[in-house]
């Protein structure tokens, strides 16, 4: 990696990706071995969402389900759980990263042809759209595609699969947004 | 070394959790030094402008599998421990398009929307947004597309058993076909991208051993290693301690008093799995409540999860030791045998013996307590005096399925409801 030496700080190039799928690789493994489990996100996302309409609604979120499943037992706080800390660990890791690189910026990626509000209106959608496709294959692309790919996961392998093939049958038509 | 280190209780709950947040540290640094907090990066995949998602994720790929493949053959890491999600091949397959139409739309995934919020750009903090109304959504609806999520239930499967193939061919060729991959990717970045492969590409125009090459060579050739090396789950290398197994069954370690058993039953413990080898007809008659029935010839390896403390029991003394010594050697660590069989369990719980009259008040006292673990179990009391009155016939009442007014039904065990493990 070369670092810059101006007098403002640029941003620093980002990492090879060899290396940092390498460094990914090492975390995983560390996960398999102390844990027994592996990576995940979207999972504790569903946690927060459970435990707020459990909040908000108790009787609804007991009679459902998917959000019953997880809320646990009641003996302890649905919050209390493993993907839930290893996410506000993902932000903190995240956070330190972009410091370290000058990368810390209140900014909206996007391609030079779109504007921002349609650009937000895309990130909304998609958002929703990966919310409903994690739950839907029980899990994301760290629970799922990284992971089970990891441990040869039949199941992993054919949702891997259909996220690049989703994303590649689309971008044509998305090519204003990026390009 | 006993790993998965948590799953053999080398920590505990809470400790996990600060594990949990030391490990997201990680993957998120490696996220952002990735460049994944950058949705036009991302993005750049789908265009052959810029085709590090999949170099990174099959980097990490390869890079965990061989590692686990390793540790597994090594015999450090018990595999089978591992949490594999269950396979819902039609839900996934869904889940899998609508996932990749959700990425190029929004531009991250879950894991990489947090890091780009987190510094500090809007459209991963606006897509984190979306996400959670997404979530809402999908959780509204669960209960009429709860049937859709459930079809084409496979179970844990990995693609090794499902087609049949050892394991460490795949491994061989999945990290064959990831620096496959990853030329293509460097060729497509060239030719279509317009981007000439630069310092630390695999194709780098420079004659000499960099780096990034020796790392391909070294996972390929232990790739090679795993393709002769064999299954890395640890049935296939069952190694017997004999001297450790003649110990722990020399000072006992091994058994379960009747008594110890009932005051678990009692206290409705549920860390450990009580199973009776005894033919199913015999199990229909009558069995210790909360038993599951596995004769000798179903036990195998996955019968339990190796970190499960085990209990057998039986009316046949030389069958419970046979099953203890076979699950013992199939590297199940802690494997007890219910000390007397049934036998006693009848004698000692079931059907206490009263004391004669004018016993000692300690002896009465005694008996006061068994008695009422007798009652909890659907047994009464035996006369002090029955003995002398019919030595021949066995005195032992016959014994009777358990009624269904009978205090300690099967589910005496409270069913575990853990939250799940996976994503």
């Amino acid at each position: 990696m070369s670092s810059s030496t101006e007098i403002s700080p640029a941003e620093q190039p980002h990492m090879n990706p060899y290396w940092a799928g390498f460094g990914l690789g090492l975390v995983l493994l560390a996960s398999f071995v102390i844990m027994g489990r592996g990576l995940g996100a979207s999972g504790a996302f569903t946690t927060a969402v459970a435990t707020t309409v459990h909040a908000i609604a108790p009787a609804h979120a007991e009679g459902n389900a998917f959000y019953a499943e997880y809320l646990g037992d009641g003996a302890t706080s649905p919050l209390k759980d493993w993907l839930v800390f290893e996410v506000l660990g993902v932000f903190l890791g995240g956070f330190l990263s972009g410091a370290l690189a000058n990368r810390l910026k209140f900014t909206i990626e996007k391609g030079p042809r779109i504007t921002n509000p349609r650009r937000l209106l895309l990130a909304a959608i998609g958002g929703a759209l990966m919310g409903i496709g994690a739950k839907l294959a029980l899990g994301c692309t760290s629970g799922q595609a990284l992971t089970g790919g990891a441990l040869l996961n039949l199941g992993s392998w054919a949702f891997m699969m259909c996220v690049f093939g989703g994303a590649y049958g689309l971008a044509w038509f998305l090519r204003r947004a990026w390009l | 070394m006993n790993a998965p280190f948590f799953k053999y209780a080398l920590f505990g709950d809470e400790m996990s959790l600060v594990v949990a947040f030391v490990i997201g540290i990680g993957f998120g640094f490696f996220l952002e030094r990735a460049g994944f907090g950058n949705a036009r990066l991302l993005a750049a995949q789908f265009y052959f402008r810029d085709l590090r998602v999949l170099k990174v994720m099959f980097t990490a790929i390869i890079t965990a599998m061989v590692g686990a493949y390793l540790l597994g053959r090594l015999g450090l890491l018990d595999l089978s421990l591992v949490y594999l999600t269950p396979t819902f091949l039609v839900p996934q397959i869904a889940g899998g398009l609508i996932l990749g139409a959700g990425f190029i739309i929004g531009g991250y995934c879950p894991g990489t929307s947090c890091v780009s919020a987190a510094t500090g750009r809007i459209d991963g903090m606006v897509y984190l947004a979306g996400m959670i109304g997404g979530l809402l959504g999908f959780a509204e609806v669960y209960p009429s597309i709860e049937r859709f999520t459930k079809i084409t239930a496979m179970g844990q499967i990995t693609l090794a058993r499902q087609f049949h193939l050892s394991y460490g061919f795949l491994v061989f060729a999945v990290v064959l076909m990831a620096f496959g991959a990853f030329v293509m990717a460097e060729l497509a970045e060239k030719f279509i991208g317009g981007k000439e492969p630069g310092p630390g590409a695999l194709l780098e125009p420079v004659r000499t051993f960099t780096p990034v090459r020796r790392f391909a060579v070294v996972l390929t050739g232990l790739g090679v290693v795993a393709l002769f090396a064999g299954s890395p789950y640890r049935s296939a290398l069952a190694q017997v301690d004999t001297k450790q197994l003649a110990l722990d069954a020399l000072r006992a370690a091994d058994q379960v008093t009747a008594d110890q058993l009932a005051d678990w039953l009692v206290e409705g413990r549920n860390d450990y799995l009580l199973v009776d080898v005894r033919d199913a007809q015999s199990f229909a008659a009558y069995h210790i409540p909360g038993a599951v029935n596995l004769p000798l010839s179903g036990l195998n390896h996955d019968f339990a999860q190796r970190n499960e403390r085990v209990v057998f029991y039986s009316d046949n003394a030389i069958h419970t030791a046979q099953a203890w010594f076979l699950i013992r050697s199939l590297g199940f660590p802690s494997v007890y045998i219910l000390a007397g069989g049934l036998e006693t369990w009848q004698e000692a719980v079931l059907y206490p013996r009263a004391p004669a009259a004018g016993a000692a008040p300690k002896d009465q006292i005694d008996f006061a307590k068994r008695m009422a673990v007798a009652k909890f179990f659907g047994g009464s009391a035996r006369g002090a005096t029955s003995e002398v009155a019919n030595p021949v016939a066995p005195v032992l009442p016959k014994l009777a399925p358990p009624s269904p007014t009978a205090p300690a039904p099967d589910n005496a065990q409270p069913a575990k409801k853990k939250k799940k493990e996976g994503c």
